[in-house]
Parts: C-alpha cells; structure tokens; sequence
C-alpha cells in the first residue's frame, strides 16, 4: 500500500491524472483504431496496398459504387459517387452518372467527371499505381458532361461495378490535387470520403478529421487516430486499458477467447478470407512427376490445420479459389487425406524411401508456423522439406525468381474468381516471365477456360467455365488448397459501426458517417 | 580543446565514408526488391520497372552510390522510398525521443551502477556484493520485451499510473516526461547492470594497485583512499563503457521503443530495413554514425576531466 500510494503521488507530482478521469464525462467523438504495423506508407489510395493503407484509405475515398458497408458481396453493390449507371446491351459501355454538390476535402471542390476520368486513367497506368493490370481491358475513360462519364472496354470483364468500386485502383480521386501537390499527394491525400487527412506523425499515428461536408452527412465520429503499434501484446495492453476503442486481432482462437473475455468487448470475424494454397512448380523435378504432385496433395490433412489455426478463425480449403467468391466451386476432385495412397505415390514414381526438398519460406511467425505444420504433415509420408527460411520482403523476391519448388501462398482478391485464378493459374501470371504475377506453379492448362469465362456474358457459362478451369487446376494438382483464414478486429461494446460487420474489402472497419459511440 | 575536437571530427570523416560506403553495398547485396514492397504482391513487372526508374534504381549503381556521397555531404538525404516523405523530417521528428530515452536510461544506469558497483567491490565476497552481482546478472539476462510488458502490466493496467502507448508529445513537458518514465526505467536498469559489473570489477582493480596500498600506509583516510584515488582511476574504464554503450543505445533502444510503442530511430531503421528502403537507411546510418562520432568525441573529452594526465594536445 506503501508502494501504491507513493507511486500514485509520485504520478500525481508530475501533473498527470488518473486514466478515466473527466474525459469520461464529456461526449466521445475520438476514435482511438491500433493497428500491427510501425507505420503507414502511401497514402495515394492507387498504391495502397500493405493492410494498413488499405484500411486508412477506405476511411478517405469513395468510389464509383461501393460494397454495402460490413459486406463483401458483389451483389449487394450500390451507389456511391454515381447516383445511376447503364451498360450497353454488349457490356462495353458503361455510362455512370454522379451525384450532384458532393465536396472533396479541403476545398479542392466538387467531385466531377473530370475527377473520375482523371483517377481512373491514373489506377490504369502502371507509373501512377500499383492496380494498373486490374484495368488492362480499360479502352477509355470519356467525360460526357461534367456529371457523367463512359468508359468504354476492349472486351468485357467479369465485373465492371468491381473495379469502380471503393476498393484497389476504384477509389476517386481530385485531380486539382494531385495536379497541385504531386508527389506530396502521397503524403497528404485529397478524397471526398467521410473522414480528411489531417496529419501523420511517422512510426506513431495517423489522424483523420471528420468531413463535415461528406454528402451523406457530418460523421458523428469527429476525429480518427489511428496508431500504428507493431507489438501484438502491447496493443493488446493498450486497448485493454482503453487507450485503443479497436484492435486489429490475431486470427487465433485463443487470442479471440481470451478477448472476448474483456468485459464490454465484441471481436468481429469476418470476410474475406485468406486462402492458403501450398503452390507446386509442376516444371521442377519431382514435382514435374504427377504421382508425386498427388502424393504431397494426400499427406495434406486440412482438418488438422484448421483446428490447429482455430475453428472459430479458419476453414477448410475446398478449391483454387477462395469459398464464397463468384465463380467458386466445391466441385472439383480434391484428393482426400490418405497417408498410404500418399506413400505408394511417391514409391511408383521411384521414391520408395521418400524425398527431400528445399523450400524457400518466409520468417512471419503466422506463415512460418503454418508451414512447419504442413512440413510436419508431409514428414509423415516421407517428404522431408528442408525450409529455407527469409526475412519476408527477400521471400517475395525469391519465389518471383523461382528459387523454391513449394510455395506457400495465403492471399485475398476482389471476390470473384477471375482475378484468383488469372493471377495464380494463368499462363500470362508465370513467375519470370515479362508478365508475371503470381503464378508459381507454371500451370496454364486452363488459360482456354479463364479467358473464355472473363469475356463470357452469360452468368451460367459463365460459372460452368470458372468451375471448368477450377476442376482441371485442382485436377493437375497445380496446388494443394489448405485452408482460409478470416479477419479478426475487436472494439468496445460503446463502438457502433453503424452496420454489421460481415465483410470488409479494405480488410479493416469501414468508419462511416453512421459510426458512433453509443 | 576545441583545437582536439575539430581534430577528431576530421579524423572521423573516412570512417564516416567508408561506413556509408559498406551501407550503401550492403542494402542493394541483401535481396529484397523495395519496388516490390511498395507495390505489394499483385503488381506486374511493367509497374515495378516504372517504379524502380521512377525511384532511381534502374541506374548504374556507381551513380546512385556518388549521388548519394554528394546529397549526404549536403544534408540532403532525399525522401523515403516507401512513405515519400522528407528523411530529414522523418528523423527530426523522432530524433529527440530518442536522445530522451538514451539519456534518461544513461541516467538511471550511472546513477544506479556506479554507486552499486563501488559498494560491492568495498564490500567483495560478502553478502552485498553477492547481492549486487546477483541482481545485475538479472538485469543483463531480462529481455527488455519482458522486464517492459511486466511493467506495463503493473503500471499502465493495474495501478493505471501511467499509459501504454507512449507517444509523448513534445512540445508537452510533463506528457514528455510521464511518457518517459517506464521506458528509461526499462532500458537504464539494463545498463545500471552493466555499469555495476564494470565498476565493480574496475574499482577491484584499482584497489589492488600498490598507490592505494602507499596511500593506506601513509595514513590517508580510507573514505579519501576510495573516492579521491580509487574512484577516479577506475572511471576511466567506466566512462569508455558509458560512452560506447550510448552508442549502441541509441540504435539498440528498439525493443524498448516497440514494447512501450515509443517513436524512435532504432524503430524506423528496423522499419527500414524491412521495406528495403535504401533511401531511409542511407540517411539514418549517416545520421546514426555522426552520433556516435559526437558520444565518442565527448567520451575522449571526458577522459581529460577525470585524468588531468591525458591531454587533448
């Protein structure tokens, strides 16, 4: 008690006062968001690509469309900066009409066609964003008016509504200000969302003011800080001790059980899921042999992995693309867990007594944990991976240049399943080549079925080609599907979104003009 | 004195290039492309070679390398690859959270050492020296991301003294100096404990020398024995240990400043260096080695305080 008392007169002498102190009286209109990073980077919503900018420019801009808050379904799409739009009876065309009177920050004016022509050819162009390849089928991007636009397309996309959505390279900017401020645009950011940039301070946070003139009405939350903490347990701390009112979350379940025993705390679990495919080069002795593309795909146990990750956070794998997306299929001949069909693969492919492989792999603890587990699964049918593990930018190099024969991949796209399967499976996608994505496992045997299916204008053929390519992917054993991951945020009960969180393209809360504190 | 200092700094400045000189190799050996961080996983090889020429990397590397010795001797450390923003700023921002931390820590490390270490060596091979090396063995062993969550935990959530996140604002004296307490407490008992060991083992020595058996033999009382002749010899050894300590400090106060979410100079370099930020890095290790230039020289300068025999001429 000594201690205590001394301590406290000691805080007491330095002028500061007790945590929950009068503040509490007052209304709160001060969002306190922690996030795991140490700080954010570009701020330009056409190169934000890491979580943390993702999340923050989400908060800024607008786009064309956007996805109903707390959904990621491309469904439940509606009207955003465009009050109305129409396609051509071809789908070529696309006409959308804007909103009238709607106001970017600082004075930089009213959101025209201009503005919308201007950010789409800018997302469109690979000096001026990280998306430029989501717009390849872009032909132009024409201002009819000062309040309508029309971009016509070289062929039709499986979703037009999704690149002109609030997401990627969708997002609108003022071209006043990025003409005015160049590459200080980056830093300081001009959109017409609900919350302004306001200031950054490196390594710490983040602070957005509440638009007062955003055009579905003044946000109730007036201020957003957003803070950058890369330690998960001092977070933790932090919001325990309410310093943060939400948490970016591990995708654990004991972090979740042990969260939501907080008093007044909700943790949200929601869309879209990673999904992590264990990608094999199918050039690469051995795996260039089927039988031993076969043999890794039956030592895989994915319900083991799922309850190793946490049932309440992750989900079987079930195909090449993510469960959920549009074009996404059950229906594909994954082979099941079977040790000994696994061990007579690789025996009648010459590999009686097993095989070792070096496999390159990366340090983050989540990823690299994820794969000892499947190191230890494929040891038990004689697989040895040798990991080679890396810091994890040298990681992304690496299996770019095609230095690991295995590789892990966990990853989130634009829900539909286009854009997973011509990144990952396409032959355009090959890693090494001059159009490279992320194709690791040089498969291109369904290259006919992706394209057909992404100029296709039927929905059911449409769908019966995705599942096609889908079948002869998982067919050739191009990857073994593991398992999904979702996103996990937690608040204070006294935090309402202003809708239900099921989903979130930005991979974080979108805070809008309805968010408050209850 | 001033003649020394001015001496010591020319002295420096091929050790300053040459550090440069292996920073800028080692960055561009260590694979990683920062193209690729910044346009994360779904950019094509057309967008990352319009980056990289945008940022300048596509040039031969003997260019980059003497623009960059140009811009370093100039001050102008250009702009951080991955945020855009000024390095200068970046650093002037964090720069004097960083001197509290490394300052306060030294504090609490030579006022707690230097008096633990010479009673220990007073007292050698009974139960408080025992005692003191026990605890300052603790000290050494005790990962700061322990010693600080255990803190944390007493003080921001149990007691709720003081807060978690410690971004302190600067032009805020008494915020700058809450926020600083649990940090400095954090990393200076890891130096006290350092310092102890050092002290104690340098007065030991000093002890055991004939002039301090003289002094005893021609009567001169033990309290002056101790502080006037033992003290005095056995700082020398002490300061170079504060000295070169500060200097990893500095760079080594990353830990504290991630457990305590503390801006600082050791975060953005490990930020840097994660993101491949050439830029970044170049102008922190400048700036970092320039520091540890000044802590040298002011350890040198000290050295002519204590020992009136050296000379700075």
């Amino acid at each position: 008690m000594r201690l205590r008392a001394a301590l406290l007169a000691g805080a007491a002498a330095l002028g500061v006062a007790a945590f929950g102190g009068t503040a509490a009286a007052q209304p709160r209109t001060t969002l306190n968001v922690g996030m795991a990073a140490q700080d954010v980077g570009r701020l330009d919503p056409h190169f934000a690509v890491s979580t943390i900018d993702r999340v923050a420019v989400a908060w800024m801009f607008n786009g064309l469309v956007r996805f109903k808050p707390g959904s990621i379904n491309p469904a439940e799409i509606e009207p955003d900066l465009a009050e109305r739009w129409e396609a051509s009876a071809d789908g070529r065309t696309w006409t959308f009409v804007l909103r009238r009177g709607v106001q970017f920050h600082g004075g930089f004016g009213e959101v025209t066609a201009e503005d919308v022509a201007f950010s789409l050819r800018k997302a469109a162009q690979s000096s001026t964003s990280a998306f430029s390849g989501d717009f390849r089928a872009f032909e132009s991007v024409e201002v009819v008016d000062p309040h309508t636009v029309r971009i016509r397309l070289r062929e039709n996309v499986p979703s037009l509504l999704g690149l002109v959505t609030n997401y990627a390279g969708g997002y609108i900017v003022s071209k006043r200000a990025v003409e005015q401020k160049g590459d200080a645009f980056m830093r300081a950011p001009i959109g017409s969302g609900p919350f302004a940039f306001a200031s950054v301070t490196p390594n710490q946070s983040l602070e957005l003011a509440a638009h007062e003139g955003y055009f579905r009405g003044a946000p109730q939350i007036k201020r957003i800080s957003y803070r950058f903490i890369p330690s998960d347990a001092s977070r933790d701390l932090a919001f325990q001790n309410r310093e943060l009112d939400i948490n970016y979350g591990r995708a654990q379940t004991a972090w979740i059980e042990r969260t939501r025993r907080l008093p007044n705390v909700v943790v949200d679990v929601f869309e879209p899921a990673e999904l992590a495919i264990l990608n094999i080069n199918t050039r690469q002795p051995p795996f260039d042999d089927i039988r031993v593309r076969r043999a890794v795909a039956h030592a895989i146990d994915r319900s083991e992995l799922v309850r190793w990750r946490g049932e309440a956070v992750a989900r079987e794998g079930q195909s090449l693309v993510p469960r959920g997306y549009l074009g996404f299929t059950p229906d594909v001949p994954l082979p099941g867990f079977d040790q000994a069909r696994a061990r007579s693969l690789l025996a009648e492919a010459g590999h009686p007594n097993g095989i070792s492989v070096r496999v390159i792999h990366t340090q983050l603890p989540e990823m690299l944990s994820a794969m000892q587990v499947v190191q230890q699964q494929l040891r038990r049918v004689g697989i040895t991976l040798d990991l080679q593990v890396v810091e994890h930018a040298t990681f992304h190099q690496q299996i770019r240049q095609d230095l690991s024969p295995l590789v892990y991949y966990a990853a989130a796209r634009f829900p539909v399943a286009d854009i997973y399967l011509t990144q990952f499976y396409h032959g355009r996608s090959i890693v090494k080549t001059p159009t490279a994505v992320t194709n690791f496992s040089h498969c291109a045997m369904a290259d006919a079925e992706i394209d057909a299916a992404r100029v296709e204008t039927d929905p059911q053929k449409q769908l019966a080609l995705w599942a096609a390519a889908q079948r002869k992917l998982v067919e050739a054993v191009c990857g073994v599907p593991l398992f999904e991951t979702l996103l996990v945020f937690a608040r204070y009960g006294n935090v309402d979104y202003g809708y239900e969180l099921k989903g979130s393209m930005s991979l974080g809360p979108l805070i809008t003009e309805a968010t408050r504190f209850r | 004195m001033i003649g020394f200092a001015v001496r010591r700094l020319i002295a420096a400045a091929p050790t300053l290039i040459a550090v440069l000189t292996l920073v800028f190799v080692i960055v561009r050996i260590v694979p990683g492309d920062p193209a690729l961080v910044i346009l994360g996983d779904q950019a094509t090889p057309e967008a990352i070679a319009a980056l990289r020429a945008r940022l300048g990397l596509d040039r031969p590397l003997h260019e980059q390398y003497l623009e960059f010795l140009f811009a370093s001797l100039t001050g102008d450390f250009g702009t951080s690859l991955v945020t855009g923003r000024p390095i200068v700023s970046e650093v002037a921002a964090v720069l004097p959270h960083t001197l509290d931390l490394t300052a306060a820590a030294m504090l609490i490390g030579t006022v707690v050492g230097v008096p633990v270490g010479i009673w220990a060596a007073l007292h050698r091979n009974r139960a408080i020296d025992v005692a003191a090396r026990i605890l300052s063995l603790l000290g050494l062993s005790f990962p700061v991301f322990v010693s600080g969550i255990f803190l944390l935990l007493l003080f921001a959530l149990h007691w709720r003294i003081f807060p978690v996140i410690g971004n302190a604002d600067l032009a805020d004296p008494v915020d700058r100096l809450h926020k600083l307490v649990l940090p400095a407490i954090t990393l200076g008992l890891v130096m006290a404990a350092y310092i102890t060991r050092v002290t104690r083992s340098a007065m030991l020595h000093v002890l055991s020398e004939d002039f301090i058996r003289t002094a005893r033999a021609k009567g001169v009382p033990w309290r002056a024995v101790v502080w006037r002749h033992g003290l005095r010899n056995a700082l020398i050894p002490v300061v170079t240990v504060v000295g070169l300590y500060v200097g990893i400090l500095i760079g080594n106060s990353v830990l504290t400043e991630i457990v305590f979410n503390r801006p600082g100079l050791g975060k953005i370099i490990v930020g840097a260096l994660n993101q491949r930020d050439y830029a970044m890095l170049q102008g922190l290790m400048v700036i970092y080695c320039f520091l540890i230039v000044v802590v040298n020289l002011i350890t040198d300068l000290t050295y002519g305080l204590i020992d009136p025999r050296v000379k700075h001429a």
